[in-house]
This record gives C-alpha cells, sequence and structure tokens, in this order.
C-alpha cells in the first residue's frame, strides 16, 4: 500500500467519516490491549514512577494524595473512565458498607419506567436496565470485591453498566430541562446535548456530567483535581441535594482526575 | 459463543419481525448475524416513492455500543449518500445512541430520503440540483427509481418463493 501513497487530495465524492472511525477503532484496540477497563490496586510509588523526577508539580502532588489515600485503581481511557470508575467505586463502596443498598436499588428500579416515560424506547432500554440492574444486585449475591473486578472486566457487561448510567444522566437532564439549559454551550438544546455529549458512548465527561449524575442518583461524589496549578490537588466535593453544606456531606467515592482521565482513589 | 452483540442483533431481529415500521424491512444474511440486508421503499410523496432501495448494514461486535456500518447497494441519488452507498447521517456517527436498534436506523435512514440535508453534502450534484433545480433533481431520482425495479426483476427470476423478494439474502 506505501508504494501507492501520494500527496493528499481531498474528494469531495469519497466519505472520508468511514476512515476517520477506522482510524479511531485501531486506537481504541490499542488502548484496549495495553489498559484493563478496571485495574487492580495501585500504591502512590507505582503512580509516581509515571512522572519523570523533573516533573515536580505531579510527584509533589502525588505525595499530597498520599497523606489522605491509601491507594487507587486506573480505569482504561475509552472516554467512559467517568461512568465506569463511578460505578465501580460505588459498587464496591455498598460491598464494604450496604447501608445505603435498599435505597439505591429502589432508585435504581423505578428509574426505568422514569426513562421510558421521558421518551426512550422501551425495547432497547430494557435490554440496558435488565444487565444494569442484574450487576447491581451482585452486591448482594456474591458480594464479593474480586466478582466485581471481573464483572467490571467483562467489556460486553461493563460497557452496558455504562451505557445504563449515561442514560439516567442525559434522563435527568431532560428532566430539569430549565434548569441545565444555562449551562450548556453552543445553541443547543438539552436534549441535543444529551444525543451529542452524554448517550454516546466513549464521550468524555464534564462537570455537567458529574452534577447530573450525583443528583439523580443521590451519591456524593469527591474529585481531587491534579493539574499544573498550585502545589496541592484542589478537592471537589459533588453534593448529592442542593441544599446540603459540602463540607458535612461524606463522599461515598473518591475520583482522581488528571487532565482527560478519572481514575479511583481510596480514602486512608 | 453468544456475544452481547449477537444476542441483541437477535432481539432486534424479532423486534423487526413482530413489529415492523411501515415502508422498511430486513434481516440477517444466511449464515452470519453480522451482517444484514435490508430494503427501504421510497417514501410517499418524495420523489423516492415507488422506489425499492436496498442497503446492507454491517455490525461489530461493539454493538449497540457503536454504530454499524449502512450502505446502499442499490444505486442511490440523494444529496447525503456517497458515490460508494455510504451515508452521510449524524445519527450513524457522532449521534449515536445505544438505544437505536435496526428498526429506528432504517426509519432514520427513511426520513433522509424525505428530507435531505443539503448543508452537509456527500453527492455534491444531487445537493446543488436538490437546492437549485428541483425539477433536474426529481428526474435524476426518477432513473434510479425505475433502476431500483430492475434489481428487483433480475433476483425477482432467482426467487421462486416470490415473496420477500430480495430481503434477507445475500447478493448472488
Amino acid at each position: 500500500m506505501a508504494s501507492e501513497q501520494h500527496a493528499f487530495a481531498y474528494d469531495p465524492e469519497k466519505n472520508y467519516d468511514e476512515d476517520i472511525m477506522a482510524q479511531q477503532r485501531q486506537i481504541e484496540k490499542e488502548i484496549a490491549e495495553t489498559q484493563p477497563l478496571v485495574s487492580g490496586l495501585f500504591t502512590f510509588d507505582d503512580i509516581v514512577e509515571e512522572y519523570t523526577s523533573e516533573d515536580a508539580v505531579y510527584r509533589h502532588k502525588i505525595e499530597d494524595l498520599k497523606t489522605r489515600y491509601a491507594n487507587m485503581r486506573k480505569t482504561r481511557g475509552d472516554g467512559n473512565c467517568f461512568f465506569r470508575a463511578f460505578g465501580f467505586a460505588f459498587l464496591e463502596s455498598l460491598i464494604k458498607d450496604p447501608t445505603d443498598y435498599s435505597r439505591f436499588l429502589e432508585l435504581v428500579t423505578k428509574s426505568k419506567d422514569e426513562l421510558i416515560a421521558l421518551g426512550f424506547p422501551q425495547f432497547t432500554l430494557e435490554d440496558f436496565y435488565d444487565t444494569f440492574i442484574d450487576i447491581v444486585k451482585q452486591v448482594k449475591s456474591p458480594g464479593t470485591v474480586e466478582k466485581l473486578v471481573e464483572t467490571f472486566n467483562d467489556q460486553g457487561l461493563s460497557d452496558y453498566f455504562v451505557v445504563y448510567l449515561r442514560l439516567i444522566v442525559s434522563g435527568f437532564l431532560q428532566k430539569k430541562e430549565d434548569e441545565y439549559i444555562h449551562f450548556i454551550d453552543g445553541e443547543r438544546t438539552v436534549k441535543q446535548f444529551c444525543s451529542q455529549e452524554v448517550e454516546p458512548m466513549g464521550k468524555e465527561s464534564d462537570h455537567i456530567h458529574i452534577v447530573a449524575l450525583t443528583k439523580a442518583l443521590e451519591v456524593p461524589i469527591r474529585v481531587e483535581y491534579m493539574d499544573r496549578e498550585g502545589l496541592t490537588c484542589n478537592a471537589f466535593t459533588f453534593s448529592a441535594s442542593d441544599t446540603s453544606d459540602d463540607s458535612l456531606v461524606k463522599p461515598a467515592v473518591s475520583l482522581l482526575y488528571r487532565p482527560g482521565h478519572y481514575d479511583i482513589l481510596y480514602p486512608l | 459463543m453468544t456475544t452481547p452483540a449477537r444476542r441483541r442483533l437477535m432481539r432486534d431481529f424479532k423486534r423487526l419481525q413482530e413489529d415492523p415500521p411501515a415502508g422498511v424491512s430486513g434481516a440477517p444474511s444466511d449464515n452470519n448475524i453480522m451482517l444484514w440486508n435490508a430494503v427501504i421503499f421510497g417514501p410517499h410523496d418524495t420523489p423516492f416513492e415507488d422506489g425499492t432501495f436496498k442497503l446492507t448494514i454491517e455490525f461489530t461486535e461493539e454493538y449497540p455500543n457503536k454504530p454499524p456500518t449502512v450502505r446502499f447497494i442499490s444505486k442511490m441519488f440523494h444529496p447525503n449518500v456517497y458515490a460508494d452507498g455510504s451515508i452521510c447521517l449524524d445519527i450513524l456517527q457522532n449521534r449515536w445512541s445505544p438505544t437505536y436498534d435496526v428498526s429506528a436506523i432504517l426509519t432514520s435512514i427513511q426520513s433522509l430520503l424525505h428530507d435531505p440535508n443539503p448543508n452537509s453534502p456527500a453527492n455534491n450534484e444531487a445537493a446543488q440540483l436538490y437546492r437549485e433545480n428541483r425539477r433536474e433533481y426529481e428526474k435524476k431520482v426518477a432513473a434510479i427509481v425505475q433502476e431500483s425495479w430492475n434489481d428487483d426483476e433480475e433476483e425477482g427470476e432467482e426467487d421462486e418463493e416470490g415473496e420477500e423478494i430480495s430481503v434477507g439474502r445475500t447478493k448472488p
């Protein structure tokens, strides 16, 4: 093929979208071969190795994390990392402390009819819902972290779980359209935003996705932001309701954000 | 082994049979559930009316998390269809939602025949005629409508059963 290559000439009759999608698939395949969907536990000493000794800001911030967190798990950088990290970390927290399990199961069980009422197609929604609920119920049976790791590394099951979380976020934003329209950039309706940025797999999560998921599921999340600014990580708590005071909220899930990516943190 | 994609495609097929949308049909090819043949009938009150347009839909194991590749096999003259039959439609690219199934894909393409989008042309001539010379556009479309019948006759001769001509079978 290489010998046939010549200077690129744009052909208006050719469908370049397919080439782009094929290339994207190739990149995704390479990432999939090197990164598990949800990894085993890493210590921060493993993580520090990722940064060269010259990268003082990041090394300093990892030392800062060590004062508050014991270790972490990595997730695959496939654009679904926020949803997958959240899903795994929250179910794992329920295995360790099932206090919130019944409330959560009841809430997500009700979500199916709510989403159908919002206009999601019942036929396909049920497919994702059934898999989602089966995975949630693994918290009680078998109720082991090992099994949960296995489930979240089964691409089919893991992705179905992510799809359903995306649908919950989409449904929540559409239900609260009047409130969230102000947070959407471009001349887009909430529904358009959801079909472009929330529902398609692989679309990265922004602040608005996290706010919506936290409130829809009533699960508070803490995110440690690790970027080049300052010397310590900035922690931000997404509270599950508008009234609660951030300083009083005990987050159920802690995530580490490094530009473009979310991993799971385990507090000391 | 059944995979999530294959399981879901069986469900899609079942639904398409039990609750078929008007004017479209589709089925997996004889020995490959990942490759479907489909027919879209030209919608009423459009220049495509009475046409029977054949397509192939090729799925990967990532379905329904990723869209399939859809292509017209019948000759097409439409602002959003490329010369090779591939289709420029947002829901088949960056606006794909895993909640879409085969029915939704086919009905979306059907409505694209109804409402072309000349702002993102895949066929410049068709887009230009659609905007500037609707009469000529309709003439060109009428020609491919006629051609779509010829396809049927060719395959119809090989089809002894007569029913569901050309649906659900691979090209000879």
